[in-house]
């Protein structure tokens, strides 16, 4: 009944006391619920219950061993490693998010030309595929790759690098990539947001003397907030997800340099068969990734509250 | 949001939005240029007479079909449910849909991986349709019902009087005002099912059931790694998502943004 009080304050609002109840809707959401809260919550129970289990995945020895998976998590250091990885993954990569995002939606809300065509050039890469473009990237992080020939080409050959193979520059490697991926998708949302900036305040700011940076950061920055915090999310859970680029990229490697709980999760329950194991890790990974949104979320609203 | 009054300003930021696009597209380049290295266009010759690439096109295009026709009802009906019906504890419903959002594909790899063996459907294009429209209907739900909260209660009820029933109302009232979502729902359901690698490549494993986004790795296997010929089905495989996001590439930006300035 809790749909209860929204009716009852429509109909005070606009129709007279006797409207009718409005029509049963539970008919026409049955078909959402059964094919995504069916299935993905069956499969979040079947997991919570694989990762108690001792188990490959296909023999039909399971032997129950209770926490002993969370107990052998805590002690992996790959899995710390994957969390660390996922944490400077998140950082770094919502900086560049943000900042690239925003200074190209500000560009591009400024009178210049051929606006559609950057802007298209800079989408394009979300809409490609990480399968599509893992093997260019390959070629270009490569020992003699694209990268390595144009810093020798512009005098830079002191700059050279292993990229894929010396663990730092590799999960950097991973970071660039997505960051280039996903780009496009903050701009997007960024150039909305500036849209539905009054004009005139930015106008009246001008006349006021204000420049361009003082105008950006005093007037659009705080106007988009709402979009930086959806970023803050999005990034986060992009971040957990992280499973096609180092798994085509870099395969997690050089020595786990560049695993994620992704890719870890793929390989103890894949290469490995431990899909009990593989469970436990599932479970956190969700748990962080619900985790991860509600924080931000309450962590945005009660600054607002302040700032007000 | 800059002042570009001054034509020096003006030709001033022209070149900073030139030169911060470059490392954008520089990837895309060398990916056409990779894949002409060489043979040149006999690359693409060479990719294209190969007898199961069709097939690899024909699979990505079914599973994205299935995908987006599953997707579409669901989301449909589900936003003018949420939207305008009456539903006993309809946030809660609406609350666990939106956990699902969370959700990363690689959860789901065990457990899917079980009943898919057991029901049979592995190796089957429905291995990966299901899990797929799965994990896109609560994005695409919440998209559309602040689509569908925008269209003002009066026209139903008004419809209602006139002795419509709800079908009627959904399909003739709904539908046509709902144009613009679907068409934004049609190219963000295309591209993430055209795109998805995890499922095809875990579900599908003979070649003659696989999706395009495994095709760079079934050419490294083919090609012995030669990288020319990887790059130009890498192209290939990417030229049709391309295509379809320019052609509509309003409606995308605009489906994106709707969901995400409420």
């Amino acid at each position: 009944m809790t749909a209860l009080p929204q009716s009852v304050g429509a109909a005070t609002t606009r129709s007279p006391r006797r409207r009718a109840r409005r029509p049963a809707g539970l008919p026409w959401i049955l078909p959402a619920l059964v094919v995504s809260v069916g299935i993905l919550y069956y499969c979040i129970g079947y997991t919570a219950y694989i990762s108690t289990l001792d188990w490959d995945g296909a023999s039909p020895l399971q032997e129950f061993v209770g926490g002993a998976n969370y107990l052998k998590m805590v002690k992996d250091p790959i899995f710390w490693q994957s969390l660390q990885h996922t944490v400077i993954f998140f950082v770094v990569s919502f900086a560049l998010r943000v900042v690239l995002g925003f200074v190209f939606a500000s560009l591009l809300h400024s009178r210049l030309y051929l606006r559609t065509f950057y802007k298209v050039l800079i989408f394009i890469p979300v809409v490609l595929a990480t399968a599509t473009v893992a093997p260019v990237f390959r070629l270009i992080y490569a020992p003699t790759g694209t990268l390595n020939q144009l810093l020798e080409a512009v005098g830079l050959g002191s700059l050279t690098q292993l990229w894929l193979s010396n663990g730092a520059f590799a999960l950097f490697a991973v970071i660039t990539i997505q960051v280039w991926q996903s780009t496009g998708v903050s701009f997007v949302l960024y150039y909305a947001a500036m849209g539905q900036i009054e004009p005139d305040i930015v106008e009246a700011a001008r006349l006021d003397g204000a420049g361009d940076f003082r105008v950006l950061r005093s007037i659009v920055w705080p106007g988009v907030r709402g979009t930086t915090i959806a970023l803050a999310i999005l990034t986060a859970i992009d971040s957990l997800k992280t499973f096609d680029v180092p798994f085509l990229v870099t395969s997690g490697g050089p020595s786990f340099a560049t695993e994620f709980l992704g890719t870890q999760i793929y390989r103890v329950s894949i290469a490995y068969a431990q899909v009990g194991y593989g469970g436990s890790l599932s479970i956190v990974l969700l748990v962080l990734a619900l985790a991860a949104a509600i924080l931000i979320n309450v962590t945005a609203r009660r600054r607002e509250r302040l700032d007000v | 949001m800059f002042e570009t009054r001054r034509i020096r300003t003006r030709v001033g930021l022209q070149i900073l939005l030139t030169v911060l696009v470059v490392p954008f597209v520089f990837p895309l380049v060398a990916m056409v240029q990779g894949s002409l290295a060489g043979a040149g266009w006999g690359n693409y010759a060479t990719v294209l007479s190969l007898p199961l690439l069709p097939g690899f096109f024909l699979n990505s295009a079914l599973v994205a079909a299935g995908v987006i026709v599953l997707v579409l009802v669901c989301t449909l009906m589900a936003s003018f449910g949420f939207s305008k019906l009456h539903i006993p504890g309809k946030e809660v419903f609406f609350w666990l849909l939106l956990a699902c959002l969370t959700m990363p594909g690689v959860v789901l790899l065990a457990p899917l991986f079980a009943t898919v063996t057991q029901v049979g459907a592995y190796n089957t294009l429905w291995a990966v349709i299901l899990p797929l429209a799965a994990l896109q209907i609560p994005f695409t739900v919440l998209l559309t019902r602040n689509f569908v909260d925008g269209i003002p209660d009066q026209l139903i009820e008004a419809a209602r009087v006139d002795g419509a029933n709800m079908f009627q109302i959904f399909w003739s009232i709904m539908l046509p005002l709902m144009r613009p979502i679907i068409a934004a729902i049609l190219v963000l359901v295309f591209i993430n099912s055209w795109n998805e690698f995890l499922f095809p490549l875990l579900f599908l494993n003979t070649p003659e059931q696989q999706t395009i986004t495994l095709v760079p790795q079934y050419f490294v296997g083919q090609y012995n790694n030669d990288q020319t010929k990887v790059l130009a089905a890498a192209v290939l495989t990417g030229l049709p998502v391309v295509i379809a996001y320019i052609c509509l590439q309003r409606f995308f930006e605009r489906g994106l943004a709707a969901g995400a300035l409420k």
